[in-house]
């Protein structure tokens, strides 16, 4: 029997749920939310009418049942229909004195534990803590050997046998129990920044694959959210890399999240080989891209471009991971486009950028976005092209992605440029003398800018190559 | 006045009838203290009142605890102390 444990990717990560005859430890340092989430899984069971004996050795039954309904759960009408019982197990009564000696087993537990799982015909046991029953004992190690019988008569009574148990920081080698038990969830909590993330992996799975990431693991007010670190969303990517190992080596191992990217070129170097080979780069990673397109951007020259150097985009078109945000109709030919941007209103322009940020804030792994700002300073006004792009850059830092923006220097004012250089985290610029291209870092966030390198173009991927 | 030490069993222990004999000894000596058996299979309830986690336990009369078996001179001397000192 599989017991749900209501949080779908929890269930995915321990192949369906908690099965009966087996023992799960959830693992954590203190406040990592071991108890959370063993209060969650037995809402998640009650809620399938599976009844739960829960053992607390730390805390008052009643003062769970409180506890719990700051997380809006109510245990008490599944304690009146008989579904649940919330128990108190420690090694004595309060101020009462134990003389204890190494010479005992704990059937006593065991045969009041079945006796209320009989009473209830409790399919699940949660005992929280573990940790801190052994640390009751005097002699730990007789307790714990003690604790594995406790194990192995429960698990076979056809019951999961949910366990907390507390880790400690230095305490990197698995403890006793983990050898017994059949699966691990370990909820690990680091500092980053200033904001405590907290992360969860199943290290130990007995008869199935354990899978072999960690998710983000959130407590709020609405229960706990396990994120999938395949899909995570912008706000916790710290770096990105451009996709050609070289440049990222050479900007100091990646580009920061929340980057604003110039590239600047003359009217002469073709910077389509760069763009693809790091769209395509975006698109393997599964990062959404969101295109700006425009009369050199756009969405056909881009497919015939992949086309030509032979990369297969096709399934990222079909899960949408690729969006074009056209300014002007998708069916008109460059040439008759190159005439509609002379018409293009400073009106237009704020509805496409509003367009651009909503579609950057719809799905969070949208995080990268192309676009040739060239066309959009001669169209526009100073003041409202600045205003636009300090707009793209601000949303792009907000969002943690990255922007990459092409410019063809020789086509704009100086002070135009000087303004977007400023704004600009990275400014890369591509240049070209006697037939040969040269690509150098100007200025960099992180401070690693670099010298003309030579960077030939090839036919198929990657695309660019630095030599040097 | 009468005084009850409580002696938590279970078949599967294999240190109980060695202190069942010892406790056995000490109640004959000591005709205030009356000795009750409770084999934890048989009276679950009793167990769940008294809050017992390990076998063997002796619960003396002031509900102080011995968990774990022992020879007959620590019992006694544990006794001993908690009956005076208690």
């Amino acid at each position: 029997m599989n017991i749900s444990t209501g949080i779908k990717e929890l269930d995915y990560m321990i192949d369906g749920g908690l099965r009966t005859g087996q023992c799960y430890a959830i693992k954590g340092t203190a406040g990592a939310g071991k108890t959370v989430l063993s209060l969650f899984m037995t809402l998640g069971a009650l809620k399938q009418n599976i009844p739960v004996l829960f053992i607390s050795t730390e805390v008052e039954p009643s003062k769970i049942i409180d506890y719990v309904k700051s997380f809006g759960m109510d245990f008490d009408d599944y304690i009146k229909k008989g579904l649940l019982v919330v128990d108190k197990i420690a090694l004595k009564p309060q101020g009462i004195n134990v003389v204890q000696t190494d010479k005992f087993d704990l059937s006593a537990i065991i045969a009041r534990t079945k006796a209320k799982m009989d009473a209830i015909k409790a399919k699940l046991v949660v005992f929280d803590s573990i940790s801190a029953f052994i640390a009751e004992f005097q002699y730990e190690k007789t307790a714990r050997s003690g604790f594995m019988d406790f194990i192995r008569e429960i698990t076979k009574e056809d019951a999961a046998l949910v366990l907390t148990a507390e880790s400690q920081i230095s305490q990197e080698h698995a403890t006793l129990e983990e050898f017994l038990v059949d699966g691990v969830i370990k909820i690990r909590s680091e500092l980053i920044g200033n904001q405590l993330v907290k992360r969860i992996s199943v290290p130990k799975l007995r008869s199935a694959q354990p899978i072999s990431f960690e998710n983000r693991f959130i407590i709020n007010k609405d229960g706990i959210m396990i994120l999938r670190s395949e899909n995570p969303p912008t706000i916790y990517i710290q770096e990105e890399k451009t996709g050609i190992a070289k440049l990222d080596e050479l900007l100091g191992g990646g580009i920061p999240a929340g980057s604003v990217i110039l590239i600047e070129i003359d009217g002469e170097t073709n910077y389509f080989p760069l763009f693809l080979t790091t769209l395509f780069h975006q698109l393997k990673r599964d990062k959404g891209v969101i295109i700006h397109s425009n009369v050199h951007m756009h969405s056909a020259r881009i497919l015939e471009e992949f086309n030509r150097v032979e990369c297969d985009i096709t399934s990222h078109l079909n899960e949408g991971n690729l969006v074009f945000i056209d300014k002007y109709n998708r069916t008109v030919t460059a040439v008759e486009a190159r005439e509609m941007s002379q018409h293009i209103t400073t009106d237009d322009m704020i509805s496409v950028t509003v367009e651009l940020m909503e579609a950057f804030t719809r799905t969070e792994q949208r995080s990268v976005i192309y676009g040739d700002l060239t066309d959009d300073v001669n169209i526009l006004s100073e003041t409202d092209f600045l205003r636009y792009f300090a707009l793209q850059s601000f949303n792009v830092k907000e969002k943690r992605g990255v922007a990459y923006s092409f410019i063809n220097h020789n086509a704009i004012s100086r002070e135009i440029l000087a303004r977007l250089r400023t704004t600009a985290d990275i400014i890369i610029r591509f240049s070209r003398v006697n037939y040969t291209n040269y690509i150098e870092c100007l200025k960099s966030s992180t401070g690693a800018t670099f010298l003309p390198k030579v960077v030939k173009f090839r036919d198929k991927y990657p695309l660019v190559e630095i030599i040097g | 006045m009468e005084m009850k030490l409580l002696f938590f069993t279970s078949p599967t222990c294999s240190w109980c009838p060695f202190i069942e004999q010892v406790l056995e000894r000490i109640v004959e000596e000591a005709p205030h203290l009356e000795l009750e058996i409770i084999d934890i299979t048989k009276d679950i309830e009793k167990a769940e009142e008294m809050e017992i986690v390990a076998i063997p336990t002796i619960v003396l009369p002031n509900n102080q605890r011995i968990i774990g078996a022992a020879d007959e001179r620590f019992i006694r001397e544990q006794l001993d102390f908690y009956l005076v000192m208690g």
